[in-house]
C-alpha cells in the first residue's frame, strides 16, 4: 500500500517546488488590461494599439500631445522648445537638461538620430517607415540601402556595405545633431503635422548603447540584424515616466515609477500592472471581481447589453443627462456627476476609425466580367440605400454614430468632415437607372466579401437585405477566412467588401491616402487624377487653414460624389472602469490614453482632482461613440 | 531494472529525432508566411528574402539542419571552442551593458512575439503548466480512485451509478463548460478566490479541479473495472475466509492489484496535463503551455512549434519511463 503512495509524493515535490519558485508581486496602484499581451517593446518595430499604449508609459518623445485638448495640442516632452524656419521646412529641438533615462544618463539628440535611423532603415522593416520618409533624403536613403541589400551576394564584405551606409545617412538624410542638446530635422516640404508624428511612439528615442549590443551586420545577408532580449527587464533603459520592472510572457508587466523622470509632479501613481488576459469573458469578470481598474477594450458578445443597462440608468437620470450634455460636458464627467452605479461602469468612448465598404472599382472584374461598379452612379446608388442607421442601432448596438464620411468629426481641430451622402431608397432606384440598369432584377448578382468573426456576417446581412429590397438587385453572402480575405482584397478579387481603418496620426490625410491611386492600401484600385491632384496640392500648401480647406474638398469627392467606399459608422471603444474612482482616460476621438496620467480618486497620492475634455457644445462635435488595429492593415480593421 | 532504464535512455534521442523530423515535415507544410504580420504593412520584398536567409527559412533543409544544429548544444560548443562568444561577450561588457543572452540549447526565437525566445518562453510556462498538471492529477488520482473503489464495492448499487453517471459527465462535459461555470459560482457569484489571476497557491484550485475532471472519470473506471475483476478473484476469497477486515481486503488486497493500470495510464496522462491544456489556460487565464501548441501552428511560429512539441514528446518519454520502473517496483512479477 506504501508503495502506492510513492507516485502521489513524487506529484506534490513536483507542485511544491514549481510554487515555491513562483512568488506573486505586491498590488500595483493601478492596474489595466491591455487585450493580452503586447507584441514588442522594440519601438520602431511597433504597429498595434496595446504596444503604443505600454510604450507612451514607458518613453517619451521630443513632444506630447495634450490628450485632453480637443485639438491634441503637442506640448514639451524631451524638447523643451523648438522653432520652425519660416517655410516650414526646418525644425530645430532644444533638448532640455533634466531628461535622463532611467539609468541617470542624459537623453541627446544622438539617441534621437539613431532611434529615428532605425525607423527609416529597411533592415527594421519598420510598419511605419512611410511617416519618416518625410524627413529629406529618407526616401532616398531607403531606397538606396533595398538596392545595395538586393545587390548583396555571400561573401560580400558586410562590414564595408554597413559603414557606407552609416555614411550615407549621415550625408543624405536631413536629421542631425547639433549638439547634444540640439537636434535639427529637416522636411522635404512643410507638414503641418510634423509635431504630432514626433509624438508618435515608433519617433520616440531607444538607449544606443544597450541597443547597440544587440545588433549585428549578418555576414551572409549584408543586413542588420537586432537580437531579442534587451526590451525586457532588467535590460531595458527607458526615458519615460515609468520603468518596466517585470514582464512576464503572456502573464504580466509591472511598471514603477523611473525616479529620474525629469516631471515626477506629472504622475499620481506609483505603479502599473498589466495582467494579460485573452479571454473577453475574464476582461469582464476579473473587473466586476476588483482585480483590474481598466479594462481597455471589452468585446464579450454581451456588451451590448451592458451598453443598453448603461442607457436605463441614464434614462433614470433623462433631465440632469439632458441638461448635461446641452453644457456640452465630457461624458465621464457626466458620470461623476451622477451616482456611482455598477452599470455606469462601461463607457462607449468614440475612437479614430471608421468602419466601411469597399467597391472594386476596376472596369472588369476578376473573371472578365463587366464591372458595373466602375460607375461612380451605381456605386452612389448602392450608398444611398444602404440604412446605416440601421446597421450602428440594431446590428452593432454599441452606440457607434453612422458615418457620412471617413475622417471621424471633431477629431482634428479645424477640419470640418463632409456630411456623405443620405440614405434616400428612392433616389437610389433613380440613379441606378439613369446608369442604364432599368431592370434591376437583371442587375449581377452582387456579392458581398467580408472575414468570419467580430459580427461581420450580420452587418454583410443587414445591407444585402437593404440593397434586395431598396434597389431589388441579387445579392449573395461571401464568408472567407481571414488569411483568403485580405488576399483577395489585395487582388481585387471582390465585388464589394467589408474594411475598416484607424489613423495612425493627426490629420486627415491618414484617412485620405487611403485612395490615392498608388497607395499600396487603396484596395479598390480607386484612380483619379483631380483626387490625386487635390492630395498633392494640399501637401504643396503652407497654409494650414487652406490646407485643410483643400482636404476637405477632396473628401467630399469620394464620399459624396465618387464614392470608392460608403463610410457606415465610426468605431467606438468600448471601456470599463468607474468614473468616480479614476481619472485619466480621455475621451477624444483619437484615443491616445497616457495611462501616466491615471490618478486613482480615492487613495491618497495624487491631486486626485479628475481630469477632463473642456466642455464643447452639441452639434461641433459628437456625442456618444470596438476594435483595436491602430491602423495599418487596409480592409481589415476588427 | 538499470538495463531497462538505459535502453530507454538510449532510444530517446532517435525517438525525438523521428518526431522532430515528422513535426518540422508538417508544420513546414501549414500554409502562410511565418515573416508576414498578420495585419501589417508589408515590408519590402528585399527585406523579407533577407530575414527569410537569416532564419535559414529559405529552405526546409537548412532549416532542418541548423535547427539541430542550436537545439542540440553543438553551434554553442562550436562557438566557445573557437573564441567567438567571449569576444562578443567582452565586446559587450566594455560597452557597459549586457549582452544578449547564450543558450547552451538554444532553441530559437520566436517569429511572431519577437521579443522572446523560445527558451524563455518554455521556461515562464512550463513551471506553470506543471504546477497545474501536477495538481491536476492529484486531484484526478484522489477523486478517481475512492470514486472507483465505491463503486466496485457494490457494483450497479445506487452509489455505482452514480459515480458512474458523474464520470460520463467528467469526460463528456466540455472544459470550457465547467471552467465557465466553476468561475461564475465561486469568484463571481460567492466571491471565493480570483478571476484572471495567477500566482497564488489558491489560484490554482478552480483550473486544476477543471483540468482533473476527464482524468478524475477515467481513473474511476479504470480502478471499477480493475476492483471488480480482482474481488472476484481466489486471492480475495481467501483473504476474506482468513477473517480479515473488509477494509484491509479492499485496500491491501484488491486495490492494490487493481492500481496498476491506472499507473500505467498514469504516465502519458501526467504528460499531457503538465504540458497545458488549450481550453483550461484560456478560461482560466492561466499563462501555461497549452497556448503555444495551438497559437505555434496558427502563426506558424516554426521555432515555437518545434519547441514545444519536442519538449512535450520529451516528457511524455521520460513519464513513461518513470510509469514503467515504477510498476515493476510496484509489481515484481512483471519482468
Amino acid at each position: 500500500m506504501l508503495k502506492l503512495v510513492v507516485p502521489v509524493l513524487i506529484l506534490l515535490v513536483a507542485l511544491g517546488a514549481s510554487v515555491l519558485t513562483d512568488r506573486p508581486q505586491p498590488k500595483a496602484d493601478f492596474s489595466f488590461i491591455n487585450r493580452g499581451d503586447i507584441n514588442t517593446l522594440d519601438l520602431q518595430r511597433m504597429s498595434w494599439m496595446q504596444d503604443f499604449r505600454v510604450a507612451r508609459i514607458l518613453f517619451e518623445g521630443l513632444v506630447k500631445n495634450d490628450v485632453f485638448t480637443w485639438d491634441y495640442t503637442p506640448k514639451p516632452g524631451v524638447a523643451e522648445s523648438w522653432d520652425v524656419s519660416a517655410d516650414g521646412i526646418t525644425y530645430t529641438f532644444h533638448l532640455r537638461a533634466d531628461a535622463k533615462w532611467s539609468n541617470g544618463v542624459p537623453v541627446t539628440s544622438g539617441h534621437f538620430v539613431y532611434a529615428w535611423r532605425r525607423a527609416i532603415l529597411p533592415d527594421t522593416a519598420s510598419d511605419y517607415f512611410k511617416l519618416f520618409q518625410l524627413v529629406d533624403g529618407a526616401q532616398e536613403f531607403y531606397e538606396w540601402r533595398t538596392a545595395a541589400l538586393a545587390a548583396f551576394k555571400r561573401g560580400d564584405d558586410a562590414q564595408e556595405l554597413w559603414r557606407e551606409t552609416e555614411r550615407t545617412f549621415r550625408e543624405q538624410v536631413g536629421i542631425r545633431a547639433i549638439d547634444d542638446r540640439t537636434l535639427e530635422i529637416r522636411l522635404v516640404r512643410p507638414v503641418p503635422y510634423f509635431l504630432d508624428i514626433c509624438a508618435f511612439s515608433c519617433a520616440y528615442p531607444v538607449y544606443p548603447p544597450l541597443v547597440k549590443q544587440y545588433e549585428t551586420v549578418d555576414a551572409s545577408t549584408g543586413r542588420l540584424k537586432i537580437e531579442s532580449g534587451w526590451t525586457k527587464p532588467p535590460l531595458l533603459v527607458s526615458n519615460g515616466p515609468f520603468k518596466l520592472v517585470q514582464w512576464r510572457f503572456k502573464r504580466d508587466m509591472r511598471l514603477e515609477r523611473n525616479e529620474h523622470y525629469w516631471n515626477p509632479t506629472a504622475i499620481s501613481i506609483d505603479s502599473i500592472n498589466i495582467p494579460s488576459v485573452e479571454d473577453p469573458n475574464a476582461t469582464v469578470l476579473a473587473f466586476s471581481s476588483g482585480a483590474v481598474d481598466w479594462v481597455s477594450d471589452v468585446i464579450p458578445p454581451y456588451r451590448g447589453d451592458m451598453l443598453a443597462a448603461k442607457q436605463a440608468f441614464y434614462d433614470e437620470h433623462a433631465i440632469e443627462v439632458a441638461t448635461m450634455r446641452t453644457e456640452g460636458l465630457d461624458q465621464l464627467e457626466i458620470d461623476r456627476r451622477l451616482p456611482d452605479d455598477p452599470r455606469a461602469h462601461i463607457h462607449a468612448i468614440p475612437a479614430f476609425g471608421t468602419y466601411f465598404y469597399n467597391f472594386n472599382c476596376e472596369p472588369r472584374l476578376q473573371d472578365g466580367r463587366d464591372n458595373p461598379f466602375s460607375d461612380p452612379r451605381v456605386r452612389r446608388a448602392f450608398a444611398m440605400a444602404l440604412d446605416k442607421r440601421r446597421v450602428a442601432e440594431q446590428v452593432r448596438r454599441l452606440g457607434e454614430p453612422v458615418a457620412g464620411c471617413l475622417t471621424p468629426p471633431g477629431s482634428i481641430g479645424g477640419y470640418v468632415s463632409p456630411a456623405g451622402v443620405p440614405y434616400d431608397p428612392p433616389a437610389a432606384r433613380k440613379l441606378l437607372a439613369d446608369a442604364g440598369y432599368s431592370d434591376p432584377s437583371r442587375f449581377i448578382t452582387v456579392e458581398i466579401l467580408f472575414n468570419k468573426d467580430s459580427g461581420h456576417d450580420l452587418i454583410a446581412q443587414a445591407i444585402a437585405k437593404d440593397w434586395q429590397e431598396n434597389l431589388g438587385v441579387p445579392v449573395a453572402l461571401v464568408q472567407r477566412e481571414i488569411k483568403v480575405f485580405r488576399n483577395d482584397l489585395k487582388k481585387q478579387n471582390y465585388m464589394v467588401s467589408r474594411a475598416g481603418w484607424y489613423g495612425d496620426y493627426g490629420d486627415p490625410t491618414t484617412f485620405l491616402e487611403l485612395s490615392r491611386s498608388t497607395d499600396g492600401n487603396n484596395d479598390r484600385r480607386y484612380n483619379n487624377p483631380e483626387y490625386d491632384a487635390l492630395l498633392d496640392a494640399a501637401n504643396a500648401e503652407v497654409d494650414p487653414a487652406k490646407r485643410l480647406k483643400i482636404l476637405e474638398r477632396a473628401e467630399k469627392m469620394i464620399v459624396e460624389r465618387d464614392l470608392p467606399m460608403i463610410p457606415i459608422f465610426h468605431y467606438s471603444q468600448i471601456y470599463l472602469f468607474n468614473a468616480h474612482r479614476m481619472s485619466g482616460i480621455s475621451t477624444h476621438p483619437r484615443q491616445e490614453q497616457n495611462m501616466y496620467l491615471v490618478d486613482m480618486l480615492d487613495d491618497p497620492k495624487g491631486a486626485n482632482r479628475a481630469l477632463a475634455m473642456p466642455p464643447r457644445v452639441r452639434g461641433s462635435g459628437r456625442d456618444l461613440g470596438g476594435a483595436v488595429r491602430q491602423g495599418t492593415g487596409g480592409g481589415t480593421g476588427q | 531494472m538499470i538495463g531497462l532504464i538505459a535502453r530507454r535512455l538510449l532510444q530517446l534521442p532517435l525517438i525525438l529525432l523521428v518526431i522532430y523530423t515528422l513535426t518540422l515535415t508538417l508544420a513546414w507544410a501549414v500554409p502562410g508566411d511565418p515573416l508576414e504580420n498578420p495585419e501589417g504593412r508589408r515590408p519590402p520584398p528585399e527585406v523579407v528574402e533577407a530575414m527569410k536567409r537569416q532564419y535559414n527559412l529559405d529552405s526546409f533543409w537548412s532549416f532542418y539542419w541548423s535547427y539541430l544544429d542550436n537545439a542540440l548544444g553543438l553551434r554553442y560548443a562550436r562557438e566557445s571552442l573557437s573564441g567567438a562568444a567571449a569576444w562578443r561577450t567582452t565586446d559587450a561588457a566594455a560597452h557597459g551593458e549586457a549582452p544578449p543572452a547564450r543558450y547552451i540549447f538554444d532553441l530559437g526565437p520566436s517569429l511572431q512575439y519577437e521579443d522572446w525566445r523560445v527558451n524563455e518562453i518554455i521556461a515562464g510556462a512550463l513551471p506553470v503548466s506543471v504546477t497545474l498538471g501536477a495538481a491536476a492529477i492529484l486531484v484526478a488520482l484522489l477523486v478517481g480512485v475512492s470514486a472507483g473503489v465505491v463503486g466496485a464495492v457494490k457494483p450497479n448499487s445506487v452509489a455505482d451509478l452514480s459515480t458512474l453517471t458523474l464520470a460520463l459527465v467528467g469526460i463528456s462535459l466540455p472544459s470550457f463548460v465547467i471552467g465557465t461555470l466553476l468561475l461564475l459560482l465561486f469568484p463571481v457569484l460567492l466571491g471565493v478566490g480570483k478571476v484572471a489571476s495567477w500566482g497564488r497557491l489558491g489560484d490554482a484550485i478552480l483550473p486544476a479541479l477543471t483540468l482533473s475532471l476527464p482524468f478524475a472519470a477515467y481513473i474511476a473506471r479504470l480502478t471499477r473495472m480493475g476492483m471488480i475483476e480482482h474481488l472476484g478473484s481466489d486471492f480475495i476469497r481467501t483473504a476474506r475466509a482468513k477473517g480479515l477486515p473488509e477494509s484491509r481486503v479492499l485496500l491491501k488486497h484488491a486495490l492494490k492489484n487493481a492500481f496498476l493500470p491506472v499507473l500505467s495510464y498514469l504516465g502519458p496522462a501526467t504528460a499531457l496535463a503538465m504540458t497545458g491544456s488549450f481550453v483550461v489556460e484560456k478560461v482560466f487565464n492561466v499563462p501555461g503551455m497549452g497556448q503555444h501548441f495551438v497559437n505555434g501552428v496558427l502563426n506558424k511560429d516554426l521555432f515555437l512549434i518545434m519547441g514545444v512539441v519536442l519538449i512535450f514528446a520529451t516528457m511524455l518519454i521520460v513519464f513513461n519511463l518513470v510509469v514503467d520502473v515504477l510498476y515493476r517496483w510496484v509489481d515484481p512479477r512483471i519482468e
